[in-house]
This record gives C-alpha cells, sequence and structure tokens, in this order.
C-alpha cells in the first residue's frame, strides 16, 4: 500500500494543514486566529502545485485524471476559503472588539476550517481513489464534515435544521451506495476497481453486477444532486451561510461525479462509445429529468439561493450527458470526450457559481430588529449595478456564463457538453439539454435583468455591503475567472483533455461465455 | 427573342482567327499574361486604407461635434492621394498581373469526397489592366466630387455633414473592395458594401418621406440582384473550387469549356456551369439598373446631387459592366447568357430613351438616361466587345457626372427647381456660364455629336452589334436610341440653357412667391469642378486616338486596358483553338455555321464596312436628334439654330403634336406605368401573403411559443408539492425515486432482453 502515498502528497500536505488550523483557530491572539484562513490558502496552493506535478497511476482507469482533477479542486477551494471568512465566529469577534476576553469554548473557527480542509481532503482523495473502500471513505469524508459546517455556519435554526435533513439524507444516500458497493464487489471478486472492470469485461456485467452498479449510481445522484436523490438541495443550500452553500454546490457534486466517472469506467463504453443499454437507459433518464426539474422549479423561485440549488440540480443533468457520451474511442479529440468535457465543465460550473454565492454573501441587508441577515430574495439585488457596480457586474457576467452566454466560461464549458453528447450520437438528449439551457435562460436572465436593468433608486431593502471584503475578493475573482479563463481555456480544455484519457481494460479473451466465468478465467490463465 | 445561335456561331468563327472585334484583330500577345501572377507593393493598400480611414474620421467628428468642413476635406485629401496612388500604380504597372496580400481574411480547409479542399478568399487585391483602368475613375471622380460635394452640401455642416462624408468614404472603400478584391468573395464584400452606401446615401434626407422610400427600393431591388450573385459565388465555388481570380481564369476546366463553347458544343459543358453566367447576370442587372430591375435608380435621385453623380451614374452603377467584364471568360461557356445580356441591355436602353423624352425633371431625365447608356454597355458586352462597354463606362462616368453635376448646380442654385418648364434662358443669367459650358459639353457627348467621346464609344457598340451574327436587329434598336438620345439630351438644354430667360424658385425657397428670388450662382468649388470634367469629357474623346499597341494590335487606349486582362475573350483562351485551326487544316473548317458568318460578315451595310459605315450614320441619327429638339423645343433665333420657336419658359411646339399624340404622352412620363404594374404582381401579393404569414406567425407560432414557455411553469406547479421540506417526506421520495428508477431498468431489461 505504501507506493499508494506517492499519488496523495497533496492529501497529506492539506492533512498537515489540517492539523494545523485546527490548532490555530482558537488561538488566543487574534492575528494568530486571523491567520487560519492564510494556512488554509497556503496549503491549497501547495497542494495544487503538487498535484499538477504528480505524476498520475497508469494503472488506474484513467490514468491521468488525479492531476488535473486534483489542481481544480485546489484552485477552486482558494476561490471557496477567500469566500469562507468572516462565516463563524463574528459575534464572538464583535465581542472581543468590545473588550471582553476570548473563550476558546465558544470559538468555532477551528472546526469550520478544520472541517473544510478535510472535506477538500476527502475530494482529492476521492480522485486519488482505485478501491471502493477507499472510494466510499473518501466520499464520506468528503461529505460528513459539509454536515457539520452547514449546522454552524449561522446562528439560526434554519440551519440546524438544514443540517439534520442533509445529515439524514446523506446518511439515506450513503446506505444505498454503499449497498451498491457491496453487490459490485459480491459481483466482481475484488474491490480494485480496474480489476473489477477487467472482470465486468471479459465476464459481463451479470445481474448482481448490473444491480450493483445502477444501485450505486443511484446513490451517487444525492452527492451531485441529481433525480431522484436531488430533494434536499434548496432547503440545505437556503439554510446554510451563503459561502457554505457555495462549496456544497461545488464540493459534494464534484466527489459525486468523479465517483460517478469512476464506476461507469468499470463497466465501460463499449466500441460504439455506448455503456451498457440498461445503465445507459437509467442515466438517461436521469439525465432528462435532472435537467428539466431543476430548470423549470428554479424559475418559480424568488429566493436566490434556492433558485441556485434547482439551477445546481439542472447543472449535473447537463454533466450527466457527458457521462452517457463517454471518453469516445481511443485518441478522440476533445469535442469528442465527454468525460473531458464533464471534468472542465466542473471548474467552470464552480468558479461561475461561486461568484453568485459570493455576491449574496458580500451584501446584507438589515432586518428592522436591527440584526443583519444575508441578502437571498432576488429583490435584494435590484439595481446591483448601479449600487455596487463590482458586485452587480459579478452577478451579471456569472449569470450569463451559467447560461451558457457566448463567449464567456460557461458557453465553451457547455459546448464540450454538446459536442461530445452530439458526436457519440446522443441526439435526444442533447436536444434535452438545449431545451434545458433555454429554459434556464428565463431565470438567469432575470438575475441579470434585475441586477443590471433596474435603475436602483427604489430599493427594495436596505442592502449595505458586508464587513468582510475578501467575499467581493472571492466574487470578483470569480467574475474575473469567467472572463480570463477563455485566455487560458485552451490549456485548461487540454489538461481536461488529457485528464480523461480512458484506459480501457483490455478484454482477455474475445469469445467469452459470460454464464461461465470461473472456467474462463483458468483458461486465460493456462494460456 | 432571343437568337441563341449567335454566341455559338461568334465563338466558332475566332477559330479562323477572324477577329469579331476588328479594333482588335488577332490578339494573342496578352495570352500568357493572366497565368503568371506576381505580388505586388504593398503601398497599393493605400488606395484602399485611406478612404477607409476617412470615414471613421468623419465619424470621429461627428461624435466631437465638428461644425467645420473638415470632413469634406479629409474625404477629398483620402480620395486625393488613393486616386495619385493609382496612377502610381499606374505608372509602374508593367502589364504583368499582380496581386497585393493585406490579410488572411477566409481560409477554410476542408475533406469531402473529392479529397481535401480549401476555400481561401483572402483580403487581397488584384491589379491587372481593368483594375487599373476601373479604379483611375472611380478615386479621380471620387475626389472631384467629393471638391463639389464640399460646396453643395454646405448648408448641412455638423452631424449630417459627417455623416454624408463618412458614408461617402466607406462608398469609395468598398467600390475599391469590389473593383480591387482578388477573390469574388472581396468582390462581393465590395458589392454590398457599395449598396449600403448607396442606401445610406439615398435617404439622407431621412425626414423626407420620398427619400426614404427611394432608399428602400433601391436596397430591396438590390437584393434580389445579390441574391443571384450570391449563388453564382456559390455555384462558382462549388464547381471550380476557387474563387480567386488568379486561379480561376486559368483552371483547366473552365478553359475546357470555353474549347468547347468555341466549337459550339455547349452540351459539353455542365449545365452547372451554364448557370454561374446568368446568376452574375442577375446580379449585374440589379446593380447597374438593367430591365427588369431598373425601376431603382431613377427614384435614387432623391439624394444629395453628388451621389447621384458619383454613385448612381458615374461609379456604382457600372459594377455590373465591370462583373461581366471580369468574368467574361464565365460568360464564354454560357450558351444564353451573352445573348440575354444584349438583349437585355437593348431593352433597356430603349425603354428608358422612351421615358426619358417625356419627363420634365431635368435631374430624372438624366437619371433615365444613365439606366439607358448603361443599357448600351451591357449590349456592348452582350455582342463580344467589352472593350465598346468598358470604354462607354469611361466616358459616360465623365459626362454624366459632369451632367448631374450641372443639374445639381441648378437645384441647388434656384432653391430646388428641377423643372424644365420654370426654366429658361440660363446661359444668359450672370454667373451661370461654366455651368452652361459644361451642360453643353455633356450634352454633346450623350448625343453623340461627332468627335465628342460619347460619339466614339457609342459607335463601338453600335458597330460591333452590326458585325456580330444574329445581332443587327440590335444594332438597329441601338441606333434608333441614339436618335432618341441626342432629343432628350438637348430638350432639356435648348429649354433650360437658351432662350428667354425666366426661371421660379422651387419649394426649397422660402419667400414671396419668388418674386424676389434671386439665384446664387456656383462658387469657386462647384465651378472648378465642372471645367475639370467638362476638360476630362473632352480629352476622353483622345482616348480613341492614343494609347494602342501594336505589339497587341489594340488600335486605342480602352482597347488596350482591356485586351490585357480577363476581359479579353480572345486570349488565352482562343490561342490554343486559333492554332488548332491552322494546323489541322480540318476539311469541314469552312463547313457548318461558320459558312453563314462569313455570309454574315461580308455583309455590308448600307454599302460598305459597318465600322466605317458606322461614324456616319450614328452621326446623322444624332444630329437629326438634335435638329428635332432644337425644332420642337429650342427658342427663337440663333440659340434655336433659327429652327426653333419656343418664346416661353412653360410652353414649345412640342406641346400640340404630344396632344394629338393621345395617351402615348402621358405614358412615358408615368414610365409606362412599370412601378404600378410591379406594385400589383409583386408589390400587392406579396403585401397580402405577407400579411397572411403575420397572422400564421401571431396566432400559430407565437401560440406554440407561448405554449411552450408556459409548459415549464405548469411543470414547476406540478413539481412544487414535491418540496414539501418535511425530512421523512424527502427520504421517502428519494427511496421511491430509486425504487422506480430501477423498476424502469427492469422492464426495460425485461422488454428488450438486454442483461
Amino acid at each position: 500500500m505504501t507506493e499508494k502515498l506517492a499519488f496523495i502528497i497533496p492529501e497529506l500536505i492539506l492533512f498537515i494543514a489540517t492539523c494545523l488550523v485546527m490548532v490555530t483557530g482558537q488561538w488566543p491572539v487574534r492575528a494568530i486566529r486571523n491567520f487560519t484562513p492564510w494556512i488554509c490558502g497556503i496549503a491549497l496552493v501547495l497542494a495544487g502545485m503538487v498535484a499538477a506535478m504528480t505524476p498520475g497511476d497508469p494503472a488506474a482507469l484513467f490514468p491521468n485524471i488525479m492531476p488535473y482533477a486534483k489542481f481544480i479542486i485546489a484552485a477552486v477551494a482558494i476561490l471557496l476559503v477567500i469566500n469562507l471568512t468572516g462565516t463563524v465566529d463574528r459575534e464572538l469577534e464583535d465581542d472581543v472588539d468590545n473588550g471582553k476576553p476570548f473563550l476558546p469554548i465558544r470559538s468555532t473557527g477551528a472546526e469550520f476550517y478544520a472541517f473544510f480542509m478535510f472535506s477538500i481532503t476527502g475530494l482529492m482523495l476521492t480522485a486519488s481513489a482505485d478501491d471502493l473502500i477507499w472510494l466510499f471513505l473518501a466520499l464520506e469524508l468528503t461529505s460528513l464534515p459539509t454536515y457539520i459546517m452547514v449546522a454552524i455556519s449561522t446562528h439560526k435554526n434554519q440551519s440546524r435544521e438544514a443540517a439534520v435533513k442533509y445529515f439524514f439524507l446523506g446518511a439515506l444516500g450513503a446506505a444505498i451506495f454503499l449497498y451498491g458497493f457491496a453487490l459490485i464487489y459480491g459481483a466482481a471478486g475484488s474491490t480494485n476497481l480496474s480489476e473489477i472492470a477487467v472482470h465486468f469485461s471479459d465476464n459481463g456485467l451479470g445481474t448482481i453486477g448490473l444491480a450493483g452498479v445502477l444501485i450505486a449510481l443511484l446513490g451517487m445522484s444525492f452527492k451531485i444532486a441529481a433525480i431522484p436523490m436531488h430533494f434536499y438541495t434548496p432547503d440545505v443550500y437556503q439554510g446554510a451561510a451563503s459561502p457554505v452553500s457555495a462549496m456544497l454546490a461545488f464540493v459534494p457534486k464534484t466527489a459525486g461525479f468523479l465517483a460517478i466517472i469512476a464506476i461507469t469506467a468499470t463497466v465501460g463504453w463499449n466500441e460504439f462509445g455506448r455503456l451498457p443499454a440498461t445503465v445507459e437507459s437509467m442515466l438517461w433518464i436521469m439525465a432528462a429529468l435532472t435537467m428539466f426539474v431543476g430548470n423549470t422549479l428554479a424559475l418559480l423561485q424568488t429566493s436566490v439561493k434556492r433558485m441556485l440549488a434547482y439551477s445546481s440540480i439542472a447543472h449535473s443533468g447537463y454533466m450527466l450527458v457527458g457521462i452517457l457520451a463517454g471518453p469516445g474511442p481511443d485518441g478522440a479529440p476533445f469535442y469528442r470526450n465527454g468525460i473531458a468535457a464533464i471534468l472542465f465543465y466542473l471548474l467552470c460550473y464552480g468558479v461561475m457559481t461561486i461568484g453568485v454565492f459570493a455576491v449574496l454573501g458580500a451584501i446584507e441587508k438589515r432586518n428592522a430588529d436591527g440584526t443583519t441577515s444575508e441578502a437571498d430574495d432576488i429583490e435584494d439585488l435590484r439595481g446591483l449595478c448601479k449600487t455596487h457596480p463590482v458586485l452587480g457586474w459579478t452577478v451579471v457576467v456569472c449569470a450569463l456564463s451559467m447560461l451558457g452566454f457566448p463567449p464567456l466560461l460557461g458557453f465553451i464549458g457547455k459546448l464540450g457538453l454538446f459536442s461530445a453528447g452530439i458526436s457519440a450520437g446522443q441526439i435526444p438528449i442533447v436536444i434535452i439539454l438545449g431545451l434545458n439551457s433555454a429554459i434556464a435562460a428565463v431565470y438567469y436572465l432575470r438575475l441579470v435583468a434585475v441586477a443590471y436593468l433596474d435603475k436602483g433608486d427604489k430599493p427594495a431593502t436596505v442592502a449595505t455591503l458586508s464587513p468582510y471584503a475578501s467575499r467581493r475578493l472571492a466574487g470578483v475573482c470569480s467574475a474575473a475567472g469567467v472572463v480570463l479563463l477563455l485566455v487560458v481555456a485552451q490549456p485548461l480544455i487540454e489538461g481536461a483533455h488529457k485528464a480523461a484519457d480512458f484506459n480501457a481494460p483490455v478484454p482477455h479473451q474475445t469469445d467469452t461465455q459470460q454464464d461461465q466465468p470461473a472456467e474462463h478465467a483458468l483458461a486465460d490463465h493456462e494460456e | 427573342m432571343i437568337n441563341t445561335t449567335f454566341l455559338t456561331s461568334t465563338l466558332a468563327m475566332l477559330q479562323d482567327g477572324h477577329a469579331v472585334d476588328t479594333h482588335a484583330p488577332a490578339v494573342t500577345h496578352a495570352a500568357t499574361q493572366i497565368a503568371e501572377v506576381g505580388t505586388g507593393p504593398k503601398w497599393i493598400l493605400l488606395i484602399i486604407g485611406l478612404p477607409f480611414l476617412t470615414s471613421i474620421l468623419c465619424g470621429i467628428y461627428a461624435m466631437i461635434g465638428n461644425k467645420t468642413k473638415l470632413p469634406a476635406w479629409t474625404v477629398v485629401a483620402g480620395s486625393g492621394i488613393a486616386f495619385l496612388t493609382t496612377l502610381a500604380m499606374y505608372m509602374s504597372f508593367d502589364g504583368t498581373p499582380y496581386t497585393v496580400h493585406a490579410f488572411d481574411w477566409i481560409q477554410v480547409h476542408f475533406s469531402s469526397e473529392g479529397g481535401d479542399k480549401s476555400m481561401i478568399a483572402n483580403f487581397s487585391f488584384y491589379i491587372d489592366t481593368l483594375t487599373i483602368y476601373w479604379m483611375l475613375f472611380v478615386t479621380g471622380l471620387a475626389t472631384l466630387i467629393a471638391l463639389y460635394a464640399s460646396e453643395y452640401m454646405s448648408h448641412d455642416l455638423g452631424t449630417s455633414y459627417c455623416r454624408f462624408f463618412g458614408a461617402f468614404g466607406l462608398f469609395v472603400f468598398s467600390m475599391a473592395c469590389l473593383v480591387m478584391g482578388d477573390n469574388l468573395l472581396m468582390l462581393y464584400l465590395g458589392w454590398e458594401g457599395v449598396g449600403l452606401c448607396s442606401y445610406l446615401l439615398i435617404g439622407y434626407f431621412y425626414k423626407k418621406p420620398e427619400a426614404v422610400a427611394a432608399a428602400k427600393k433601391a436596397f430591396i431591388v438590390n437584393r434580389i440582384g445579390d441574391l443571384g450573385l450570391a449563388l453564382g459565388v456559390y455555384l462558382t465555388f462549388v464547381h471550380f473550387g476557387s474563387l480567386e481570380y488568379a486561379v480561376l481564369f486559368n483552371d483547366p476546366t473552365l478553359l475546357g469549356y470555353i474549347e468547347s463553347a468555341k466549337t459550339g458544343d455547349f452540351s459539353a459543358i455542365p449545365r452547372m456551369a451554364q448557370w454561374i453566367p446568368l446568376l452574375f447576370m442577375v446580379g449585374a442587372f440589379g446593380k447597374s439598373a438593367q430591365f427588369p430591375l431598373y425601376v431603382w435608380l431613377p427614384d435614387a435621385m432623391e439624394g444629395p446631387t453628388p451621389v447621384s453623380a458619383l454613385i448612381h451614374a458615374a461609379t456604382m452603377v457600372t459594377a455590373g459592366v465591370y462583373l461581366i467584364a471580369r468574368t467574361y471568360p464565365m460568360f464564354l461557356t454560357s450558351e444564353y447568357a451573352l445573348p440575354i445580356v444584349a438583349w437585355v441591355g437593348t431593352i433597356t436602353a430603349l425603354l428608358s430613351a422612351t421615358i426619358a423624352m417625356a419627363q420634365f425633371d431635368i435631374k430624372r431625365i438624366m437619371a433615365y438616361s444613365t439606366v439607358s447608356q448603361l443599357g448600351y454597355m451591357f449590349a456592348g458586352l452582350g455582342v463580344l466587345t467589352p472593350t465598346g462597354g468598358v470604354y462607354h463606362v469611361l466616358t459616360h462616368a465623365f459626362f454624366k457626372a459632369l451632367l448631374f453635376l450641372c443639374c445639381g448646380a441648378v437645384m441647388h442654385g434656384f432653391a430646388g427647381q428641377l423643372d424644365l418648364r420654370k426654366l429658361s434662358g440660363l446661359r444668359s443669367v450672370k454667373g451661370w456660364g461654366i455651368v452652361t459650358l459644361g451642360m453643353f459639353i455633356g450634352c454633346i457627348n450623350l448625343a453623340g455629336v461627332p468627335f465628342t467621346a460619347g460619339f466614339f464609344s457609342k459607335d463601338t457598340i453600335i458597330a460591333e452589334a452590326f458585325v456580330t451574327p444574329g445581332a443587327s436587329m440590335i444594332g438597329w434598336i441601338l441606333l434608333f436610341t441614339a436618335g432618341l438620345t441626342a432629343y432628350y439630351t438637348f430638350r432639356v438644354f435648348f429649354r433650360v440653357f437658351t432662350g428667354p430667360v425666366e426661371y421660379h424658385a422651387g419649394e426649397e425657397h422660402h419667400g414671396d412667391d419668388g418674386h424676389d428670388f434671386h439665384p446664387h450662382a456656383p462658387g469657386w468649388a462647384v465651378n472648378s469642378v465642372l471645367l475639370t470634367l467638362t476638360v476630362c469629357s473632352i480629352a476622353a474623346s483622345g482616348l480613341y486616338f492614343v494609347g494602342g499597341n501594336k505589339d497587341t494590335h489594340t488600335k486605342h487606349y480602352a482597347q488596350t486596358m482591356v485586351m490585357a486582362s480577363t476581359a479579353n475573350y480572345e486570349s488565352p483562351y482562343s490561342k490554343h483553338a486559333i492554332h488548332a485551326a491552322h494546323d489541322s487544316h480540318d476539311p469541314n473548317a469552312g463547313a457548318g455555321p461558320r459558312g453563314t458568318i462569313d455570309h454574315e460578315l461580308s455583309m455590308p451595310i448600307i454599302g460598305g464596312d459597318p465600322h466605317k459605315v458606322m461614324y456616319y450614320v450614328s452621326a446623322v441619327f444624332g444630329v437629326v436628334g438634335i435638329l428635332l429638339a432644337a425644332l420642337l423645343q429650342g427658342p427663337k433665333g440663333w440659340q434655336g439654330l433659327f429652327i426653333g420657336g419656343r418664346t416661353n419658359a412653360a410652353e414649345c411646339r412640342m406641346d400640340p403634336i404630344a396632344r394629338m399624340c393621345g395617351p402615348i404622352p402621358k405614358m412615358a412620363e408615368n414610365k409606362w406605368y412599370v412601378d404600378e404594374i410591379y406594385h400589383m404582381i409583386l408589390v400587392t401579393p406579396l403585401r397580402i401573403i405577407s400579411h397572411i404569414f403575420h397572422w400564421i406567425d401571431k396566432l400559430l407560432v407565437d401560440g406554440l411559443v407561448n405554449i411552450f414557455g408556459f409548459l415549464p411553469r405548469l411543470l414547476a406547479w406540478i413539481l412544487k408539492p414535491s418540496q414539501s421540506g418535511v425530512l421523512q417526506g424527502y427520504a421517502v421520495s428519494m427511496a421511491g425515486g430509486v425504487t422506480i428508477l430501477l423498476l424502469v431498468v427492469f422492464v426495460i431489461i425485461l422488454q428488450g432482453g438486454v442483461a
């Protein structure tokens, strides 16, 4: 097992940083406490750089996925760290300012950042996973900290309710995909993904294997917030503080897609680039329903966070098209490679969605009782381009990008999904994708219209800037990313393309009869 | 109506080395010139770049609120330097065509059944004698007319002034792209560009409904032609695989087609290739206002007069002639294209000349005369004398610009008065001497008085029509039209410029009924331009005697220029054919259609060689026309050549004759009701159809769209209750969803048997 350590150096860096953060997060000296996010940031920069330089695992099904996936995870996580500042301990720090002593027992800063780092570590471990057990543990390491982060992100009961829902439903989802994993193990006799893939390619899926794969994929739909496990999304996104919601939009979704890519890769795409008909039809139904449900329900929302939650659901549906398209034949170009499209789109989606959440976190409204709360209602963004031009334009740019407006980043990302789907012959689902992009335009453009077109002379609520300038910075970084990443889109696309290089298992024998696997395995040995 | 054999037989005749265009017997020298295409110096790009720059500068002037004549001087300077550059290009031209590359524009490489192909249309320019010939008068006239307009438009100083000169600069740029582009796509770019500028400038007085209507009419009618051109360009690419002249006109396939066309064997040429010239022709008819698409040009006179002079008389409307001259080799591959061009040109010439005879608005008369003269040019191209057509373009550019600018000066000086019944004796008004001189020189050119430029160029066309087999009918019609032209031209001159002094202010005068009206004579800018153009119009006749080239057996300047370009139908295409015919000693060479040609060729007209006889015949027609004009419209005394009898502005001897003719003069005045007919058979049905489609759109399409807009919301309302916020409910829904999806897959397995 020690040779695996070479692949997880970024995770180890993050783990060391996590341990540091747990200590510094509640240090009595303010300066050291304030340094905590910097530790996270530095660790992520280091981890990202190391990840980019670490070679992939040639034995894995996607030998090159690790460096790219970990790199984009680190990059987006840096944005998330910038955005997270001031989420917890705000009242405590106010008290300290007023001369009261610092009480570590009241502080949650250490846990908050540590859990964040644990979650990112888990996410990177998901990218490294080559084993079902590893995959399961990594997924749970990604998710478990987020339950707590939701709970402590605000002092409102809404957050706790959201956390409880998230936890129980997450446990349900985990149970389902663990059940699937167990069935896969039962069918293949191994937990190693490459061995499972070889087994499936040699002997066929079999009933148990098929059930295992389907159930595992259904369970994983919880992580990516897809049908049928999407119900929690709006409640949880709305209940959590918007920086945490931003994290929920990116981290579990990325973990879920990495896991789905790993699981579908064990089944493999045939020479025509198609999954087995059963798996394909289920994913097809999931993708289509997810897009429709996400986009149509987003139409009715007045809460921007709920709207973004439904948009998150819809985006999962879009990306499932990439899974259906698959990596294509050997040496397929980017536009044919659905997995590459997903890997690139995850980055695009992370950057765009964090931008809008960051703006929500950066403005506050003063309630009647003197307390402040985060902006959430779409009315809070009214006329933002006039009142706070930087934030306003961030919303405009990010929303247009999420809509897929050319030439912004989201357009390029979606273009990859479209072209992969079309080249793979998945025309009907691409038509549905196009229809849904059109439906989505309604609510994204409403966001743009509210922020840009309204003159802002009659503000519905008194919106003020949050004291944490770093959130504005996160928003600006996202908006800048949406525009500036276009310049480096080519290397990023090439990276994604390289990462999605599928190492299909070589069948041991072409005339394998599926009902007698053992004998043929024996025969292979004799040859 | 169309003698489809005449081209066949004419081309066949080329095999024997009989030159149809006897001004250019047996041209073979230029045979290899088109094949060698070198690269030219980059300074030639100034001709393109400067006008574009001036256009942008005018836009900037408008933005910063300039209220001086700066835009005019900018455009004059830009066009002037472009003209000098063109002159330098001409001086340094050594006879070998070359291309100048500005930048890569469209380069598409793709695979198809026939292997890898590429479509290349660069922003580069093809310079040969035809290009230089055209650019010389385009930039030269643009400079002069910009100078004229600097004074003419001065009542509009400010944003409108900038707008006018901005569009003017853009026009010169577009025209340069059209003429100089080295591929058909560049030509198309310029084609659309000049169309746009024409639209913008006709609608310059955009508050005047007539101007707006005229602009729209010009644009829409031109769209019909442009569609033809676009289809022709597509088809050219599809068939020949290239749009670049240097490649296209050396394409072995095309040369092969021309070889078979010379033997009269059109069946060897694919139908698709034969369609290309027909489609180009439609484009040329639109842009150059030929029947049936000529209706926009007379209305285009709503624009300011300098625009009429430059765009709608001298340059843009000759783009169609340029297109056909440029793609002449392709026209040779079609059995019908050139005969149609000849006949359409002839009909247009006659029809618009009859309309011009009955008009009273002098600018409108000039407009119809432009249409008519363009008809001559097309007839010239059609009867296998591109030289005649192209020479007429040049002479016409000068004298028609001059005539328009004189009319413009009258209009400007008399507060918009253009009615020849309300103006008389301008030559005797102080300050109008140069205008009168310019008008007189323009009129004798247009009327084809012997030894004027217009006489020689028109004569070339008519004479050629008589020697081209099967086209003598065209010749007679053109000859008759020349008489009509002389009549209507001098009708204007005798009515407006001679006789007793009498004038009424036009509608733009804001005084007391014209009693205290004093016309203001043109200033130095207008006068100097008129003088320059007068000199140019006279000098253009000199080109008929100079510039011949013994090596290429060309007799005069225009011919030398044309015969060294792609418009030369004889070389390189005929070279091999001539040699083949001479070498093979084909016993059947004298049989077939060529026998009849020899007969027809030797057929004298009024007992002589048509080329010589035509000098006298057409001179007679011209003089008779002028005398008729003097008799019917001229004033008493020497000004009316002692045969006139007019004593006031409003009445003349023609009036009782017109009354005797019944409704015919009225019909001619109303343009033979062509606009009304178009309105009835085209516009009204289209309007009805558009209303039908409007309602279909409103009820059916909008309805469908609204349903699609409503469906997602409906779905959302159905789905909304599922988001109850209750934990147990979510858990049950999720488990249920998992179950349902698994069941669906189970059903799929059962039905499809896939496992």
